[in-house]
């Protein structure tokens, strides 16, 4: 159905993609897996049309093609259900399915009812109670994401991409979501599905193809790989040598931060945590389970509607992003380029951004100073760059991370929040982050890391609270922490 | 499927709005009524519309822009440039008004296209490539005349004050186009990409949505627009002025907002819009009637366009 042969991708200061082989049959499952910065969005994208191979080949049901827009590849039977899916907020659920195929009546307008009435046929199908009139904002993630899938269903699709479907739905609406996709594959249509949680690809695919820092690196029978296989060629070395050594265990160490009944409108629900000093703690759960808005909540990016936070015996019912730093907290937001760097300054600018204090004099900035600073950081943290004046826009991702840790490692002497810190890095540069991260806990700190990788949260946390849809559903101490835990406090029900 | 029921839930769940803004139609109504016994009458009444039909028409365009998730600043000086052009061309003779009102309908259109055109291909902001061809709009008509310039043939004041079925025939007029734009929104799929692409831009491009041809269509429109509405202030005004328009950029944008349209775009129609057309200028009407100075028209508008985006802006995080 597919065969791409020997394509490669580059973007300005990057190569996403070089010399990259894929072949899907028709009626298979094809697992795409690969850590993050593989190139497995890049690919997706190019075989959707979105961007255009620098060099080889598309073949897609017997024809070399070259999509010249994402609408040409849909024309022919391409469908992407995208991690972040392509849905419009504030039109109904009918009106997405059928966006750009709209259901036509009198006078050739569009015909309210059948769309209506088509829509609930589609997801009748699916086995879903979706109201067609409801607008899509106001669905579960879950919902959303089946709404998706019956968008592929309007069309004749002939190969089916899903970027991470599981990420956001967990049960009962994984095995629907299964069913379907097995359905559709029987009904001959080719599907590749991309996931980094290694037994559904056991549990779903029928072939796997690999690929690694934007290179191909096998194609393989899943039923001849076994996880420590599939991971080995996925990392390339062993998991364990990526993580430093956990705190000992047995030490009490001290609570810097304790939140208590903390709730953030519509997102947190009277969460309790405590952060202790030396420690590293991950918050775990699924996308949106508002991991990242209780960290907002407790740097005071997002306004508390209760609960309170106490800071080294000092108790604040309101925080405010400048009063958390003052008391000595950091956070590294999930968003480098948005929320964190400033991308067209140069290191030594965004090193000094948080503590423009320490390199001025009554008022005025000390340039040579703000170099000195940067050039001792550059160095302790191993940045690879050309010296403090170079441009943070051409770093990499990793080395980008390295400067906010640096950064934020200035001013917050109690506790640093790092929010998905190996997002978008490549894994020689999160074994560099991992160990600077237990370094700053080392040093007393209290590090709190956002992580939806699962080996992450188990190879490096010392401590893990599990949140699901708000509310923290457990906390897992040393020894405790396993994936099987963890997955059941992420998706469990709530009592109540 | 109930009709009466699904407009009940679009007008209670999806558009609450709306409902305020009749309410306070409502209210201001009332009080009109209550301070002056003139307000209430049927004069005063047909002078409200007759009034309002260049805001509406203008506002009308302005709607389908801020839905796409832009903004046009430039519709200020279209409107004086068109109404400048059309008396001026036409100086009073019969068959050249019917060349003047092609020759502005055209430019109007070719001045939203081009709106549309920078923003897409110099990937420049509407706000700033509108504000940019607002001035060069405003300089052209300074060049062309800077005094009120040429004049109708006679009885082309019946389209300002004219009556059809005892109504304006203006108002009647944008009743049509309004019903028709709706319409267009509501059944033509190119409608609903214009509320797609004012959604999520990015997500409208992934599936393949004609975003170009959206912007095209609805800076098109507004700039078409703006000079419908100039043929209407020259009936009213006799002769085409420089400076006729200049107030319309603000102005356009109030109705917009009180009546629902989220300036981010996505959301809102051009029934709200009208509402917020009548709102606004029941507000100019009433504060007449208390003989206040029309300079507080504008601190009113001002206030009232701040007040609608918090409002709507708050109803937007809720969702």
């Amino acid at each position: 159905m597919l065969t791409i042969s020997k394509v490669s991708k580059s973007f300005p200061g990057v190569k996403a993609l070089s010399d990259v082989h894929l072949e899907v049959k028709a009626g298979e499952i094809h697992a795409l897996v690969g850590e993050n910065g593989a190139g497995k969005s890049t690919l997706t994208r190019i075989i959707a049309g979105v961007h255009q191979p620098d060099e080889g080949t598309i073949e897609f049901d017997g024809e070399i093609v070259h999509w010249a827009s994402p609408a040409a590849a849909k024309a022919a039977g391409i469908h992407v259900i995208y991690q972040e899916f392509v849905l419009f907020p504030n039109l109904t659920v009918a009106e997405n399915i059928f966006l750009g195929h709209e259901r036509r009546g009198f006078m050739n307008g569009i015909d309210h009812s059948r769309t209506r009435q088509d829509a609930a046929d589609l997801l009748g199908r699916l086995g879903v109670k979706i109201d067609p009139d409801a607008l899509v904002a106001e669905l579960s993630v879950a919902d959303q994401q089946m709404v998706e899938i019956a968008k592929a269903l309007v069309h004749k699709v002939k190969l089916l991409i899903l970027d991470e479907p599981t990420a956001v739905i967990a049960g009962h609406e994984v095995e629907l979501l299964f069913g379907r996709l097995r359905a559709l594959r029987d009904d001959g249509v080719a599907i590749i599905y991309i996931s980094h949680r290694l037994e559904e690809i056991f549990e779903l695919c029928d072939r796997v193809t690999v690929l690694k820092d934007g290179q191909f690196v096998a194609t393989e029978q899943v039923e001849a790989m076994t996880n420590d296989s599939l991971v080995s060629l996925m990392v390339g070395r062993d998991m364990s040598e990526l993580f430093p050594p956990k705190a000992p265990v047995g030490q009490t160490r001290p609570v810097v931060l304790s939140a208590t009944d903390v709730s953030v409108k519509g997102r947190v629900h009277n969460a309790n945590i405590e952060l202790r000093a030396g420690e590293i703690t991950a918050l775990s759960g699924m996308v949106g389970a508002g991991r990242t808005e209780l960290a907002m909540a407790l740097f005071g990016g997002l306004p508390m509607s209760s609960g309170q936070i106490a800071i080294g015996g000092e108790t604040f019912r309101k925080m405010t992003p400048s009063l958390a730093i003052e008391k000595g907290i950091g956070l590294l937001t999930e968003d480098r380029k948005g929320q964190g760097l400033a991308m067209l300054m140069d290191v030594a600018t965004n090193i000094s951004a948080s503590d423009l204090n320490s390199v001025s004099k009554s008022g005025w900035l000390n340039h040579s100073a703000e170099q000195d600073i940067a050039k001792s950081e550059i160095e302790n943290y191993r940045i690879a760059c050309r010296g403090p004046q170079g441009a943070v826009l051409t770093m990499s991702g990793g080395n980008q991370q390295k400067v906010l840790v640096a950064r934020w490692a200035r001013t917050s002497k109690k506790v640093i929040i790092m929010d998905e810190p190996t997002r978008g890095v490549d894994v020689g540069a999160k074994a560099e982050i991992y160990r600077i991260m237990r370094e700053l806990a080392a040093k007393g700190l209290a590090v709190l890391m956002i992580s939806s990788e699962m080996p992450e949260v188990i190879g490096l946390a010392d401590r893990v609270f599990v949140m699901r849809e708000g509310v923290i559903t457990g906390e897992l101490g040393a020894g405790q922490i396993d994936e099987q835990r963890i997955i059941q406090l992420a998706t469990q029900k709530r009592a109540s | 499927m109930t009709s009466v029921a699904s407009i009940f839930t679009f007008l209670t769940k999806r558009r609450g709005g709306l409902l305020t803004v009749i309410g306070l139609i409502f209210v201001l109504t009332l009080f009109g009524v209550i301070v002056s016994d003139k307000f209430g009458t049927y004069s005063n009444a047909v002078n409200i519309l007759e009034q309002s039909t260049p805001l509406a028409i203008v506002s009308l365009g302005q709607t389908l822009v801020i839905i796409t998730g832009g903004i046009d600043l430039s519709i200020g000086s279209m409107v004086s440039l068109a109404s400048v052009l059309l008396s001026g061309l036409t100086a009073g003779d019969p068959v050249m008004m019917y060349v003047a009102i092609v020759t502005i309908l055209v430019l109007g259109g070719l001045v939203g296209i081009i709106n549309a055109g920078a923003s897409i291909y110099l990937r420049v902001h509407p706000l700033i490539v509108t504000l940019g061809t607002g001035a060069i709009l405003q300089g052209i008509t300074l060049l062309y005349t800077q005094t009120p310039i040429g004049k109708m043939p006679k009885g082309f004041d019946e389209l300002a004050y004219g009556r059809v079925l005892g109504l304006p025939l203006g108002a009647v007029f944008t009743i049509v186009v309004f019903v028709v734009t709706a319409v267009f929104l509501r059944k033509v799929p190119l409608g609903r990409y214009i509320y797609a692409t004012g959604d999520d831009a990015v997500g409208a491009q992934l599936m393949g949505l004609p975003r170009r041809k959206v912007l095209f269509v609805a800076y098109g429109f507004c700039g078409m627009m703006a000079a419908v509405a100039s043929i209407f202030l020259v009936a009213r005004l006799g002769a085409g002025q420089p400076y006729t328009g200049q107030n319309f950029t603000l102005t356009s944008i109030t109705p917009v907002v009180v009546g629902g349209t989220l300036l981010s775009g996505g959301r809102g129609g051009v029934i709200g819009t009208l509402m917020g057309v009548y709102l606004v200028s029941l507000l100019n009407n009433l504060l007449n009637f208390l003989s206040l100075s029309t300079h507080y028209q504008l601190i009113v508008q001002g206030l009232i366009v701040i007040i609608a985006v918090s409002v709507y802006v708050e109803n937007k995080r809720k969702v």
